[in-house]
């Protein structure tokens, strides 16, 4: 689980181009959306969507069935652990 | 005097005719159905399609069937031809100009070419690839040789902004007659662009229903031709007038519209100021409505917002033609002057359940469900004269024209005696070094999503606006021969190599050519007028005579104009091959103009270098404007 958040961690921030985010300080529980958190937008669900299709082969048909799953890192985490085609 | 319109044109899902669009409109059937001629593999997605095959349209125009010719060009050609027989105009001495609203442009022919992966034949498609090129070739099709030609693009509002622009140009008295309008074909790279979004609809769209789930994209074409007219003895056989019109930016989002509809409220608000109306003096309402989610809402704010309780009949039509993006304005101006011409509110289709959060559409009934016939809001069975069409895009690129039966004068432009424009700043950026200068002015959040061009764009602009003491320009004008054209090529290729799956959302919101004028409007929070010209080497031209139409008649006193184009080496290779300049990897140069604190009139900016959206130093601009729109043509179009 670890490994897959940390792996996570780096695709996340490579495809949102968080330049200024370093992987130590990017909180696995940190709220990914609003100001409180990491202050990720709509385009950021729809690019993770985007990564969680080619990386683990899972499809979501809307961001709105993706609201629990993306509020943060782990979260994202379990889903993928849940639901994963691919490795 | 007033703006008449004399003639109309139109091909879309619902008919390749005005004859036959009218009759599917009153009949109620849709033109949205399984996709014919677009080579996609999401067969899954409804489209709204024009019935005819490129071949087909080829064939209507005297062209070789082989002809390599964009289905945009196509279509538009054959829009504009109806248009003109229709108005039965002799064009013999009058100045003709053509404007054309597009932001695909040849994009259809291009993808063909990058399928077959064939970098030969890249020359061949990028020739007729950039928006301006398919306006000139559109306008030879149709036979208007010495016609001078435009190109708006500001995404989905394209269309009817060109038709503002055209009817700013009869007022000024720059033209004699115009022909203005839009138009778009299905591409597979926009179709993926908007499915990366997320926001297409998998069954037939339900603009305002409470489960509408998102748009169909459909295509087509629509052209007015326009004509001053003196008011005495107006009247007959004219078509409709132009009564007003706004240009306004949401300033919001890059894709999506804010929850208060404040761009499309105060485009609506413009709208109605020029034409001097009142809200209750609007008889019909041919709303945006796409069917998203987001637009619906933002939309149904903004009319509440101006029409309070007595809200008139309001229909979105995008259930019959689907969403055309870049002709949808002038496919609707159309929808709508039909409508006023032959006394029918036209129905939104597919609409059932009411949403708190939406305006209630009109309905009529037997054309759809039966549940719908209690829900016709304000209805009116007496004659309907005056219709109000709005038009947004992305980039929050949103716009508003009323249209009329009843001749009424042109709200006289508030002309203030004496305003020159005057060169307040500029600022060059053509090398990527001097990008660094980026962070200056904005955060590493807000740079992240940033191609170079709109870093760029972004430092030339602050910088000049500081350079000016300008903290927000009245408004934002744009040039750019080929757009956000790394990005787009990026998804291209991202298509070519992984297929039409899994695309980057955050590429194609960068791919529209109004990217870098509406991301500097939401920098700034600028609402003002913002506009996007794409005529190869004559954009710039085309923007500073935007830019001083609005000084000079006391509607900006300070405007950011921006000539933005970046070359990508697939770009250079075309360019070279060509024996045309070739520009380096990003160049954008940003004026402020301002009609105060000038120090000398009529004070030239700095030569630009001959490439891209600038090919023309800008102190012979009055020349070329004066003497030469068909001067440029030869090597102009397109770089």
């Amino acid at each position: 689980m670890e490994q897959l958040i940390n792996d996570l961690k780096q695709q996340i921030k490579e495809a949102l181009n968080l330049e200024e985010l370093s992987l130590e300080d990017f909180d696995a529980d940190a709220p990914l959306f609003g100001e409180d958190g990491i202050g990720l937008d709509s385009i950021d669900v729809l690019e993770i969507i985007v990564l969680l299709e080619k990386r683990y082969g899972i499809r979501l048909e809307s961001p709105k069935e993706g609201k629990a799953i993306f509020r943060s890192v782990r979260t994202i985490a379990e889903y993928v652990q849940a639901n994963s085609k691919k490795n | 005097m007033s703006i008449a319109v004399t003639g109309l044109g139109i091909v879309c899902a619902i008919g390749g005719d005005v004859q036959s669009v009218l009759r599917s409109l009153r009949e109620g059937r849709t033109g949205i159905g399984p996709m014919r001629h677009l080579r996609s593999v999401h067969k899954e997605l409804p489209v709204g399609e024009v019935k005819l095959s490129d071949e087909e349209m080829k064939r209507q125009l005297g062209q070789d069937e082989q002809a390599v010719i964009s289905r945009t060009a196509l279509m538009g050609a054959i829009a504009i031809r109806q248009a003109l027989q229709d108005a039965g105009l002799d064009l013999e001495g009058k100045r003709v100009v053509i404007i054309n609203g597009t932001t695909v442009g040849g994009m259809d022919v291009t993808e063909r070419v990058f399928e077959r992966n064939g970098t030969p034949g890249m020359t061949e498609a990028l020739n007729g690839h950039s928006c301006g090129s398919v306006t000139h070739e559109m306008a030879d099709l149709a036979g208007l040789h010495e016609a001078e030609v435009c190109t708006v693009s500001t995404a989905c509002s394209s269309a009817l902004n060109a038709i503002i622009l055209g009817a700013e140009m009869l007022r000024r008295g720059e033209a004699d007659i115009v022909i203005a309008g839009g138009t778009e074909a299905l591409s597979k790279f926009h179709l993926n662009g908007f499915n990366s979004l997320m926001i297409l609809d998998k069954e037939p769209c339900r603009p305002f229903d409470k489960t509408r789930a998102g748009l169909n994209l459909g295509e087509g074409a629509a052209f007015l031709v326009m004509k001053l007219t003196p008011l005495k003895g107006a009247g007959g056989s004219w078509s409709a007038y132009i009564l007003g019109y706004g240009n306004r930016c949401d300033a919001f989002h890059q894709t999506a519209s804010s929850a208060d509809g404040e761009g499309a409220f105060l485009a609506m608000s413009d709208a109605l100021r020029t034409a001097g109306l009142r809200p209750e003096d609007i008889d019909y309402i041919n709303a945006h409505g796409t069917g998203t989610p987001n637009n619906d809402t933002s939309e149904s704010a903004a009319i509440r917002r101006i029409f309070g309780d007595s809200i008139p009949p309001v229909s979105s039509t995008k259930g019959f033609t689907g969403h055309a993006t870049s002709a949808s304005g002038a496919i609707e101006t159309v929808v709508s002057i039909l409508a006023l011409r032959h006394g029918f509110v036209p129905t939104n289709l597919g609409w059932r359940d009411g949403d708190e959060a939406c305006i209630t559409p009109y309905c009529r009934p037997n054309t759809t469900d039966s549940r719908s016939e209690n829900h016709n809001p304000n209805h009116k069975d007496g004659p309907i004269a005056t219709a109000l069409c709005n038009s947004f895009g992305f980039g929050g690129n949103d716009s508003a024209l009323i249209v009329s039966t009843k001749p009424a004068p042109f709200a006289p432009i508030p002309e203030e005696e004496g305003y020159e424009s005057c060169v307040l700043a500029e600022e060059t950026i053509d090398d990527v070094e001097q990008l660094g200068a980026l962070r200056q002015y904005i955060s590493a959040g807000e740079a992240r999503r940033m191609s170079r061009l709109m870093k760029a764009a972004c430092v030339s602009s602050m910088k000049a606006l500081r350079a000016a003491g300008i903290e927000c320009p009245d408004a934002i004008i744009t040039a750019t021969a080929w757009g956000m054209f790394e990005t787009s090529e990026k998804l291209l290729r991202d298509m070519l190599q992984n297929g039409e799956e899994a695309l980057s959302p955050t590429l194609f919101m960068q791919c529209t050519h109004n990217t870098i004028g509406s991301a500097i409007a939401i920098r700034l929070r600028c609402h003002g007028y913002n506009m996007t010209y794409s005529q190869g080497a004559d954009s710039l031209l085309w923007a500073m005579r935007d830019a001083r139409r609005l000084i000079e008649t006391g509607r900006a006193r300070t405007v950011l104009v921006g000539c933005h184009d970046e070359a990508t080496p697939l770009l250079q290779d075309f360019l070279r091959r060509m024996g045309r300049p070739v520009p380096p990897e990003i160049y954008s140069h940003s004026i402020v103009l301002g009609r105060q604190q000038c120090i000398q009139t009529h004070q030239a900016p700095s030569p630009l270098p001959l490439w891209g959206s600038a090919s023309v130093p800008l102190n012979e601009e009055a020349t070329a404007m004066k003497h030469s729109p068909k001067g440029e043509r030869g090597g102009g179009c397109s770089f």
